[in-house]
Protein backbone atom coordinates (compact mmCIF):
# COMPACT_ATOMS: atom_id res chain seq x y z
CA UNK A 1 0.00 0.00 0.00
CA UNK A 2 1.32 3.45 -0.82
CA UNK A 3 -0.01 6.86 -0.03
CA UNK A 4 0.55 7.86 -3.63
CA UNK A 5 -1.88 5.24 -4.86
CA UNK A 6 -4.42 6.34 -2.28
CA UNK A 7 -4.25 9.88 -3.58
CA UNK A 8 -4.49 8.66 -7.17
CA UNK A 9 -7.61 6.68 -6.34
CA UNK A 10 -9.11 9.63 -4.54
CA UNK A 11 -8.44 11.97 -7.49
CA UNK A 12 -9.70 9.56 -10.10
CA UNK A 13 -12.78 8.33 -8.28
CA UNK A 14 -13.73 11.34 -6.17
CA UNK A 15 -17.18 11.69 -7.79
CA UNK A 16 -18.01 8.17 -6.60
CA UNK A 17 -16.80 8.97 -3.10
CA UNK A 18 -18.69 12.28 -3.09
CA UNK A 19 -21.92 10.54 -4.04
CA UNK A 20 -21.24 8.03 -1.27
CA UNK A 21 -20.65 10.80 1.28
CA UNK A 22 -23.82 12.53 0.19
CA UNK A 23 -25.96 9.43 0.53
CA UNK A 24 -24.36 8.48 3.84
CA UNK A 25 -25.02 11.95 5.26
CA UNK A 26 -28.59 12.06 3.99
CA UNK A 27 -29.37 8.62 5.39
CA UNK A 28 -27.72 9.19 8.77
CA UNK A 29 -29.05 12.69 9.25
CA UNK A 30 -32.66 11.93 8.38
CA UNK A 31 -32.41 8.62 10.25
CA UNK A 32 -31.20 10.39 13.38
CA UNK A 33 -33.90 13.07 13.18
CA UNK A 34 -36.77 10.67 12.56
CA UNK A 35 -35.28 8.30 15.14
CA UNK A 36 -35.25 11.18 17.63
CA UNK A 37 -38.92 11.84 16.92
CA UNK A 38 -39.72 8.16 17.46
CA UNK A 39 -37.59 8.19 20.61
CA UNK A 40 -39.39 11.23 22.00
CA UNK A 41 -42.78 9.61 21.47
CA UNK A 42 -41.82 6.14 22.66
CA UNK A 43 -39.49 7.19 25.49
CA UNK A 44 -41.89 9.91 26.62
CA UNK A 45 -44.81 7.54 26.58
CA UNK A 46 -42.92 4.91 28.54
CA UNK A 47 -41.89 7.44 31.18
CA UNK A 48 -45.42 8.76 31.79
CA UNK A 49 -47.00 7.53 35.01
CA UNK A 50 -50.77 7.48 35.01
CA UNK A 51 -52.67 9.04 37.90
CA UNK A 52 -54.37 6.62 40.21
CA UNK A 53 -57.66 8.20 39.23
CA UNK A 54 -57.14 7.16 35.60
CA UNK A 55 -59.77 4.75 34.29
CA UNK A 56 -59.08 1.03 34.18
CA UNK A 57 -59.33 1.18 30.39
CA UNK A 58 -56.61 3.73 29.97
CA UNK A 59 -54.42 1.86 32.45
CA UNK A 60 -54.82 -1.31 30.36
CA UNK A 61 -54.09 0.55 27.15
CA UNK A 62 -50.98 2.12 28.67
CA UNK A 63 -49.77 -1.32 29.80
CA UNK A 64 -50.38 -2.85 26.40
CA UNK A 65 -48.56 -0.08 24.52
CA UNK A 66 -45.71 -0.24 27.04
CA UNK A 67 -45.27 -3.96 26.30
CA UNK A 68 -45.34 -3.37 22.53
CA UNK A 69 -42.77 -0.60 22.84
CA UNK A 70 -40.55 -2.80 24.96
CA UNK A 71 -40.73 -5.55 22.31
CA UNK A 72 -39.90 -3.00 19.60
CA UNK A 73 -36.92 -1.67 21.53
CA UNK A 74 -35.59 -5.10 22.42
CA UNK A 75 -35.97 -6.40 18.87
CA UNK A 76 -34.19 -3.51 17.19
CA UNK A 77 -31.45 -3.24 19.77
CA UNK A 78 -30.94 -6.98 19.86
CA UNK A 79 -30.60 -7.74 16.14
CA UNK A 80 -27.99 -6.43 13.66
CA UNK A 81 -29.08 -3.50 11.52
CA UNK A 82 -27.84 -5.37 8.46
CA UNK A 83 -30.35 -8.14 9.13
CA UNK A 84 -33.08 -5.60 9.85
CA UNK A 85 -32.31 -3.88 6.55
CA UNK A 86 -32.64 -6.96 4.35
CA UNK A 87 -35.60 -8.28 6.28
CA UNK A 88 -37.62 -5.07 6.16
CA UNK A 89 -36.63 -4.21 2.61
CA UNK A 90 -37.60 -7.58 1.14
CA UNK A 91 -40.64 -8.04 3.34
CA UNK A 92 -42.15 -4.78 2.17
CA UNK A 93 -40.92 -5.29 -1.39
CA UNK A 94 -42.49 -8.71 -1.83
CA UNK A 95 -45.60 -8.28 0.29
CA UNK A 96 -46.65 -4.66 0.13
CA UNK A 97 -45.08 -2.35 -2.39
CA UNK A 98 -42.05 -2.11 -4.68
CA UNK A 99 -40.41 0.64 -2.78
CA UNK A 100 -37.41 2.81 -3.37
CA UNK A 101 -34.20 1.53 -1.80
CA UNK A 102 -33.32 4.93 -0.47
CA UNK A 103 -36.69 5.17 1.29
CA UNK A 104 -36.15 1.68 2.67
CA UNK A 105 -32.71 2.66 3.97
CA UNK A 106 -34.07 5.74 5.75
CA UNK A 107 -36.94 3.76 7.22
CA UNK A 108 -34.62 1.05 8.54
CA UNK A 109 -32.10 3.41 10.06
CA UNK A 110 -34.90 5.54 11.57
CA UNK A 111 -36.62 2.61 13.23
CA UNK A 112 -33.29 1.27 14.45
CA UNK A 113 -32.21 4.65 15.83
CA UNK A 114 -35.66 5.14 17.32
CA UNK A 115 -35.15 2.10 19.53
CA UNK A 116 -31.91 3.50 20.92
CA UNK A 117 -33.32 7.03 21.16
CA UNK A 118 -36.29 5.80 23.22
CA UNK A 119 -33.90 4.54 25.85
CA UNK A 120 -31.78 7.70 25.66
CA UNK A 121 -34.85 9.91 26.10
CA UNK A 122 -36.22 7.71 28.86
CA UNK A 123 -32.99 7.91 30.83
CA UNK A 124 -32.87 11.66 30.09
CA UNK A 125 -36.33 11.95 31.61
CA UNK A 126 -35.26 9.93 34.63
CA UNK A 127 -32.29 12.24 35.12
CA UNK A 128 -34.63 15.21 35.65
CA UNK A 129 -35.11 15.96 39.35
CA UNK A 130 -38.43 14.43 40.53
CA UNK A 131 -39.09 17.73 42.31
CA UNK A 132 -39.72 19.32 38.91
CA UNK A 133 -42.59 16.92 38.35
CA UNK A 134 -43.97 17.43 41.85
CA UNK A 135 -43.86 21.21 41.50
CA UNK A 136 -45.71 21.15 38.19
CA UNK A 137 -48.29 18.69 39.46
CA UNK A 138 -48.81 20.68 42.67
CA UNK A 139 -49.77 23.65 40.47
CA UNK A 140 -52.52 21.54 38.91
CA UNK A 141 -50.77 20.71 35.65
CA UNK A 142 -51.68 17.35 34.11
CA UNK A 143 -49.02 14.69 33.62
CA UNK A 144 -49.07 15.38 29.88
CA UNK A 145 -48.60 19.13 30.32
CA UNK A 146 -45.85 18.50 32.85
CA UNK A 147 -44.08 16.18 30.44
CA UNK A 148 -44.27 18.55 27.47
CA UNK A 149 -43.49 21.84 29.16
CA UNK A 150 -41.25 20.95 32.07
CA UNK A 151 -39.72 17.49 31.87
CA UNK A 152 -38.99 16.89 28.18
CA UNK A 153 -37.16 20.18 27.53
CA UNK A 154 -34.83 19.39 30.40
CA UNK A 155 -34.53 15.73 29.44
CA UNK A 156 -33.52 16.61 25.88
CA UNK A 157 -30.99 19.07 27.21
CA UNK A 158 -29.51 16.42 29.51
CA UNK A 159 -29.52 13.80 26.78
CA UNK A 160 -28.05 16.10 24.12
CA UNK A 161 -24.57 14.51 24.06
CA UNK A 162 -26.07 11.03 23.75
CA UNK A 163 -28.41 12.20 20.98
CA UNK A 164 -25.48 13.67 19.03
CA UNK A 165 -23.56 10.47 19.54
CA UNK A 166 -26.34 8.58 17.78
CA UNK A 167 -25.70 10.67 14.66
CA UNK A 168 -22.02 9.76 14.73
CA UNK A 169 -22.87 6.11 15.24
CA UNK A 170 -25.26 6.34 12.29
CA UNK A 171 -22.60 7.78 9.98
CA UNK A 172 -20.56 4.65 10.63
CA UNK A 173 -23.33 2.09 10.90
CA UNK A 174 -25.15 3.22 7.77
CA UNK A 175 -22.33 1.32 5.98
CA UNK A 176 -24.25 -1.90 6.57
CA UNK A 177 -27.07 -0.51 4.42
CA UNK A 178 -24.91 -1.35 1.39
CA UNK A 179 -26.59 -4.75 1.73
CA UNK A 180 -29.67 -3.28 0.06
CA UNK A 181 -27.35 -1.53 -2.44
CA UNK A 182 -27.98 2.12 -1.82
CA UNK A 183 -25.15 4.37 -2.96
CA UNK A 184 -23.76 5.16 0.46
CA UNK A 185 -20.04 5.45 1.10
CA UNK A 186 -19.31 1.78 1.75
CA UNK A 187 -21.22 0.63 -1.32
CA UNK A 188 -19.39 3.18 -3.47
CA UNK A 189 -16.06 2.10 -2.03
CA UNK A 190 -16.82 -1.49 -2.91
CA UNK A 191 -17.42 -0.54 -6.52
CA UNK A 192 -14.26 1.57 -6.62
CA UNK A 193 -12.27 -1.30 -5.13
CA UNK A 194 -13.87 -3.68 -7.63
CA UNK A 195 -12.77 -1.48 -10.50
CA UNK A 196 -9.23 -0.71 -9.34
CA UNK A 197 -8.46 -4.04 -7.62
CA UNK A 198 -6.56 -1.91 -5.08
CA UNK A 199 -8.50 -3.00 -2.02
CA UNK A 200 -6.15 -1.80 0.68
CA UNK A 201 -5.75 1.70 -0.71
CA UNK A 202 -9.43 2.13 -1.52
CA UNK A 203 -10.62 1.07 1.90
CA UNK A 204 -7.93 3.17 3.54
CA UNK A 205 -9.39 6.18 1.71
CA UNK A 206 -12.86 5.08 2.85
CA UNK A 207 -11.73 4.82 6.45
CA UNK A 208 -10.20 8.30 6.29
CA UNK A 209 -13.39 9.75 4.86
CA UNK A 210 -15.47 8.15 7.66
CA UNK A 211 -13.00 9.43 10.22
CA UNK A 212 -13.20 12.93 8.76
CA UNK A 213 -17.01 12.88 8.78
CA UNK A 214 -17.24 11.71 12.39
CA UNK A 215 -14.55 14.13 13.56
CA UNK A 216 -16.22 17.11 11.93
CA UNK A 217 -19.56 16.08 13.44
CA UNK A 218 -18.23 15.67 16.94
CA UNK A 219 -16.38 18.99 16.64
CA UNK A 220 -19.62 20.72 15.62
CA UNK A 221 -21.66 19.06 18.35
CA UNK A 222 -19.05 19.91 20.93
CA UNK A 223 -19.37 23.56 20.01
CA UNK A 224 -23.14 23.53 20.03
CA UNK A 225 -22.94 21.99 23.48
CA UNK A 226 -20.54 24.67 24.69
CA UNK A 227 -22.85 27.34 23.30
CA UNK A 228 -25.76 25.77 25.18
CA UNK A 229 -23.74 25.82 28.39
CA UNK A 230 -22.86 29.46 28.03
CA UNK A 231 -26.25 30.89 27.23
CA UNK A 232 -28.66 32.09 29.85
CA UNK A 233 -30.82 29.08 29.22
CA UNK A 234 -28.28 26.78 30.78
CA UNK A 235 -29.23 25.14 34.00
CA UNK A 236 -26.46 23.55 36.01
CA UNK A 237 -27.67 20.80 38.30
CA UNK A 238 -27.00 22.57 41.55
CA UNK A 239 -25.85 25.78 43.15
CA UNK A 240 -22.57 24.19 44.11
CA UNK A 241 -21.80 23.91 40.41
CA UNK A 242 -22.18 27.61 39.83
CA UNK A 243 -20.33 28.34 42.99
CA UNK A 244 -17.35 26.19 42.06
CA UNK A 245 -17.43 27.67 38.55
CA UNK A 246 -17.29 31.13 40.06
CA UNK A 247 -14.36 30.18 42.25
CA UNK A 248 -12.54 28.67 39.29
CA UNK A 249 -13.16 31.86 37.33
CA UNK A 250 -11.90 34.05 40.12
CA UNK A 251 -8.77 31.95 40.43
CA UNK A 252 -7.93 32.31 36.77
CA UNK A 253 -8.37 36.06 36.86
CA UNK B 1 -65.28 26.90 59.50
CA UNK B 2 -62.72 24.17 58.95
CA UNK B 3 -61.14 24.17 55.51
CA UNK B 4 -58.93 21.20 56.27
CA UNK B 5 -59.97 18.26 58.41
CA UNK B 6 -57.51 15.45 58.95
CA UNK B 7 -59.19 12.43 60.48
CA UNK B 8 -57.29 9.43 61.83
CA UNK B 9 -54.79 9.43 59.00
CA UNK B 10 -52.39 6.52 58.80
CA UNK B 11 -49.54 6.09 56.38
CA UNK B 12 -46.62 3.73 56.16
CA UNK B 13 -43.88 3.13 53.64
CA UNK B 14 -43.17 -0.58 53.19
CA UNK B 15 -44.12 -1.49 56.74
CA UNK B 16 -42.38 1.56 58.17
CA UNK B 17 -45.11 3.53 59.94
CA UNK B 18 -44.73 7.24 59.27
CA UNK B 19 -48.13 8.52 60.36
CA UNK B 20 -50.08 6.58 62.94
CA UNK B 21 -53.46 8.09 63.62
CA UNK B 22 -53.13 11.82 63.02
CA UNK B 23 -56.14 14.12 63.37
CA UNK B 24 -56.45 17.89 63.38
CA UNK B 25 -58.35 20.75 61.82
CA UNK B 26 -57.40 24.00 60.14
CA UNK B 27 -59.87 26.87 60.04
CA UNK B 28 -60.13 29.41 57.29
CA UNK B 29 -57.42 32.05 57.56
CA UNK B 30 -55.55 30.10 60.18
CA UNK B 31 -51.80 29.60 60.14
CA UNK B 32 -50.75 26.23 61.50
CA UNK B 33 -47.12 25.36 62.10
CA UNK B 34 -46.05 21.73 62.25
CA UNK B 35 -42.95 21.25 64.33
CA UNK B 36 -41.05 18.20 65.46
CA UNK B 37 -37.85 16.26 64.89
CA UNK B 38 -36.86 15.02 61.44
CA UNK B 39 -38.64 11.82 60.55
CA UNK B 40 -41.64 12.58 62.70
CA UNK B 41 -43.93 12.59 59.66
CA UNK B 42 -44.51 16.33 59.21
CA UNK B 43 -43.50 16.49 55.56
CA UNK B 44 -45.29 13.27 54.71
CA UNK B 45 -48.48 14.68 56.17
CA UNK B 46 -48.13 17.78 54.03
CA UNK B 47 -47.46 15.71 50.95
CA UNK B 48 -50.57 13.65 51.68
CA UNK B 49 -52.66 16.82 51.80
CA UNK B 50 -51.41 17.70 48.31
CA UNK B 51 -51.91 14.11 47.11
CA UNK B 52 -48.23 13.66 46.37
CA UNK B 53 -48.61 10.61 48.63
CA UNK B 54 -51.67 8.45 49.23
CA UNK B 55 -52.85 7.78 52.74
CA UNK B 56 -53.47 4.20 53.88
CA UNK B 57 -56.34 4.87 56.25
CA UNK B 58 -58.40 7.77 57.48
CA UNK B 59 -59.79 10.80 55.74
CA UNK B 60 -58.49 14.15 54.59
CA UNK B 61 -61.31 16.58 53.92
CA UNK B 62 -60.30 19.81 52.23
CA UNK B 63 -62.80 22.54 51.31
CA UNK B 64 -65.61 20.13 52.12
CA UNK B 65 -64.44 17.25 49.95
CA UNK B 66 -62.74 13.96 50.74
CA UNK B 67 -59.60 14.30 48.64
CA UNK B 68 -59.09 10.54 48.27
CA UNK B 69 -62.36 10.38 46.37
CA UNK B 70 -61.72 13.30 44.04
CA UNK B 71 -62.42 12.79 40.36
CA UNK B 72 -60.13 15.56 39.22
CA UNK B 73 -56.92 15.94 41.17
CA UNK B 74 -55.69 18.85 39.06
CA UNK B 75 -58.83 20.83 39.78
CA UNK B 76 -58.13 20.35 43.50
CA UNK B 77 -54.41 21.06 43.31
CA UNK B 78 -54.84 24.46 41.75
CA UNK B 79 -56.64 25.56 44.91
CA UNK B 80 -53.93 24.22 47.18
CA UNK B 81 -50.49 25.69 46.57
CA UNK B 82 -47.31 24.03 47.72
CA UNK B 83 -43.87 25.43 48.41
CA UNK B 84 -41.02 22.93 48.57
CA UNK B 85 -37.84 22.75 50.58
CA UNK B 86 -35.80 22.47 47.37
CA UNK B 87 -37.77 25.29 45.65
CA UNK B 88 -38.30 23.14 42.52
CA UNK B 89 -38.39 26.07 40.15
CA UNK B 90 -38.60 24.97 36.53
CA UNK B 91 -34.96 25.08 35.49
CA UNK B 92 -35.68 25.41 31.81
CA UNK B 93 -37.49 28.73 32.03
CA UNK B 94 -36.95 32.17 33.48
CA UNK B 95 -38.64 33.57 36.57
CA UNK B 96 -41.52 35.12 34.65
CA UNK B 97 -42.28 31.94 32.70
CA UNK B 98 -42.09 29.95 35.92
CA UNK B 99 -44.92 32.06 37.25
CA UNK B 100 -46.89 32.16 34.00
CA UNK B 101 -46.83 28.53 32.89
CA UNK B 102 -49.51 27.04 35.14
CA UNK B 103 -51.71 30.12 34.84
CA UNK B 104 -51.82 29.62 31.09
CA UNK B 105 -52.01 25.82 31.11
CA UNK B 106 -54.27 25.26 34.11
CA UNK B 107 -56.25 28.46 34.63
CA UNK B 108 -56.43 28.99 30.84
CA UNK B 109 -55.52 32.65 31.19
CA UNK B 110 -54.27 34.69 28.25
CA UNK B 111 -50.53 35.37 28.12
CA UNK B 112 -51.06 39.03 28.95
CA UNK B 113 -53.27 38.31 31.98
CA UNK B 114 -50.81 35.69 33.20
CA UNK B 115 -47.93 38.08 32.74
CA UNK B 116 -49.60 40.84 34.71
CA UNK B 117 -50.51 38.52 37.55
CA UNK B 118 -46.99 37.08 37.58
CA UNK B 119 -45.45 40.54 37.76
CA UNK B 120 -47.89 41.55 40.50
CA UNK B 121 -46.93 38.55 42.62
CA UNK B 122 -43.23 38.93 41.89
CA UNK B 123 -43.43 42.56 43.01
CA UNK B 124 -45.07 41.38 46.18
CA UNK B 125 -42.13 39.11 47.00
CA UNK B 126 -39.72 41.86 45.95
CA UNK B 127 -38.33 40.26 42.82
CA UNK B 128 -39.84 42.37 40.06
CA UNK B 129 -36.42 43.19 38.63
CA UNK B 130 -35.49 39.52 38.26
CA UNK B 131 -38.27 38.47 35.89
CA UNK B 132 -35.87 37.54 33.09
CA UNK B 133 -33.37 35.72 35.30
CA UNK B 134 -33.01 31.96 35.15
CA UNK B 135 -33.29 29.97 38.39
CA UNK B 136 -29.64 28.89 38.23
CA UNK B 137 -28.54 32.51 38.59
CA UNK B 138 -30.62 33.23 41.71
CA UNK B 139 -29.73 32.79 45.36
CA UNK B 140 -31.63 30.26 47.44
CA UNK B 141 -33.71 32.94 49.13
CA UNK B 142 -34.63 34.48 45.80
CA UNK B 143 -35.55 31.08 44.39
CA UNK B 144 -37.83 30.36 47.33
CA UNK B 145 -39.53 33.74 46.96
CA UNK B 146 -40.11 33.02 43.27
CA UNK B 147 -41.57 29.66 44.27
CA UNK B 148 -43.96 31.42 46.64
CA UNK B 149 -44.92 33.91 43.93
CA UNK B 150 -45.49 31.04 41.52
CA UNK B 151 -47.85 29.39 43.99
CA UNK B 152 -49.64 32.69 44.66
CA UNK B 153 -50.22 33.24 40.94
CA UNK B 154 -52.73 30.40 41.04
CA UNK B 155 -54.75 32.34 43.63
CA UNK B 156 -54.85 29.34 45.97
CA UNK B 157 -57.17 29.06 48.96
CA UNK B 158 -54.61 27.16 50.98
CA UNK B 159 -50.82 27.22 50.94
CA UNK B 160 -48.62 24.38 52.17
CA UNK B 161 -44.99 25.04 53.04
CA UNK B 162 -42.64 22.08 53.33
CA UNK B 163 -39.66 23.35 55.32
CA UNK B 164 -39.38 26.48 53.16
CA UNK B 165 -36.16 27.71 54.76
CA UNK B 166 -34.31 24.47 55.52
CA UNK B 167 -32.22 24.55 52.35
CA UNK B 168 -31.26 28.21 52.76
CA UNK B 169 -28.15 29.92 54.04
CA UNK B 170 -28.90 31.57 57.39
CA UNK B 171 -28.79 35.12 56.04
CA UNK B 172 -31.49 34.30 53.48
CA UNK B 173 -33.96 32.77 55.89
CA UNK B 174 -35.32 36.17 56.96
CA UNK B 175 -36.35 37.37 53.52
CA UNK B 176 -38.42 34.22 52.94
CA UNK B 177 -40.00 34.25 56.39
CA UNK B 178 -40.98 37.90 55.92
CA UNK B 179 -42.88 37.03 52.78
CA UNK B 180 -44.72 34.25 54.63
CA UNK B 181 -45.48 36.61 57.51
CA UNK B 182 -47.07 39.08 55.11
CA UNK B 183 -49.27 36.30 53.77
CA UNK B 184 -50.29 35.42 57.32
CA UNK B 185 -51.35 39.02 57.86
CA UNK B 186 -53.51 38.81 54.75
CA UNK B 187 -55.30 35.84 56.34
CA UNK B 188 -54.07 33.23 53.91
CA UNK B 189 -54.77 29.73 55.22
CA UNK B 190 -51.41 28.04 55.61
CA UNK B 191 -49.81 24.91 56.97
CA UNK B 192 -46.12 25.38 57.52
CA UNK B 193 -43.63 22.66 58.36
CA UNK B 194 -40.71 24.44 59.92
CA UNK B 195 -37.71 24.26 62.20
CA UNK B 196 -37.72 28.03 62.77
CA UNK B 197 -39.21 28.14 66.26
CA UNK B 198 -39.10 31.90 66.68
CA UNK B 199 -40.96 32.28 63.39
CA UNK B 200 -43.49 29.60 64.31
CA UNK B 201 -44.17 31.38 67.57
CA UNK B 202 -44.67 34.76 65.85
CA UNK B 203 -46.71 33.74 62.88
CA UNK B 204 -48.92 30.83 63.83
CA UNK B 205 -52.39 30.66 65.28
CA UNK B 206 -51.82 27.05 66.19
CA UNK B 207 -48.73 24.94 66.68
CA UNK B 208 -48.72 21.19 66.33
CA UNK B 209 -45.87 19.16 67.76
CA UNK B 210 -45.43 15.83 66.04
CA UNK B 211 -43.30 12.95 67.16
CA UNK B 212 -43.01 9.49 65.68
CA UNK B 213 -46.08 9.81 63.50
CA UNK B 214 -48.47 11.12 66.10
CA UNK B 215 -49.50 14.53 67.36
CA UNK B 216 -48.17 14.84 70.89
CA UNK B 217 -49.37 18.31 71.57
CA UNK B 218 -51.28 21.07 69.83
CA UNK B 219 -52.34 24.51 70.90
CA UNK B 220 -51.69 28.23 70.79
CA UNK B 221 -48.03 29.13 70.26
CA UNK B 222 -47.89 30.62 73.75
CA UNK B 223 -49.02 27.32 75.27
CA UNK B 224 -46.68 25.14 73.29
CA UNK B 225 -43.60 27.30 73.45
CA UNK B 226 -43.90 28.72 76.94
CA UNK B 227 -45.79 26.05 78.85
CA UNK B 228 -45.39 22.78 77.00
CA UNK B 229 -47.33 20.05 78.78
CA UNK B 230 -45.63 17.06 77.24
CA UNK B 231 -42.19 15.93 78.34
CA UNK B 232 -41.09 15.16 74.73
CA UNK B 233 -42.14 18.63 73.61
CA UNK B 234 -40.18 20.16 76.42
CA UNK B 235 -37.07 18.16 75.51
CA UNK B 236 -37.42 18.97 71.82
CA UNK B 237 -37.84 22.70 72.41
CA UNK B 238 -35.00 22.81 74.91
CA UNK B 239 -32.71 21.12 72.42
CA UNK B 240 -33.66 23.24 69.42
CA UNK B 241 -33.86 26.64 71.09
CA UNK B 242 -30.60 26.45 73.04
Amino acid sequence: MSLENCIKILIKYYPSFLLGIRTTLIVSFSGTLIGLAIGLLAGGFRAVRLDKTASAGSKCLKRAIDVLLKIYIEFFRGTPMMVQAVFIYYMVYTNIVHWDKMVAAIVVISINTGAYMSEIIRSGIQSVDPGQNEAARSLGMSSMQTMMDVILPQAIRNAFPAICNEFIVNIKDSSVLMIISITELMFQSNSVAGTTYRFTETYFVTAMIYLLLTMISSFLFHHIELRMNHTKTSFPQSDTNIYSMKIAKEKTQ
Amino acid sequence: MSVIEIKNVKKSFEGNVVLSDVSFEVKKGEVVCLIGASGSGKSTLLRCINLLEDIDEGQIIVLGKDIEKLRNINEYRKKVGMVFQQFNLFNNMNVLDNCMLAQIKVLKKSKEEARQEAIRQLEKVGLAEFIHAYPSTLSGGQKQRVAIARALCMDPEILLFDEPTSALDPEMVGEVLNVIKELAEEDMTMIIVTHEMKFAQDVSDKVIFMDDGIILEEGMPSEIFIHPKNERTRQFLARIIS
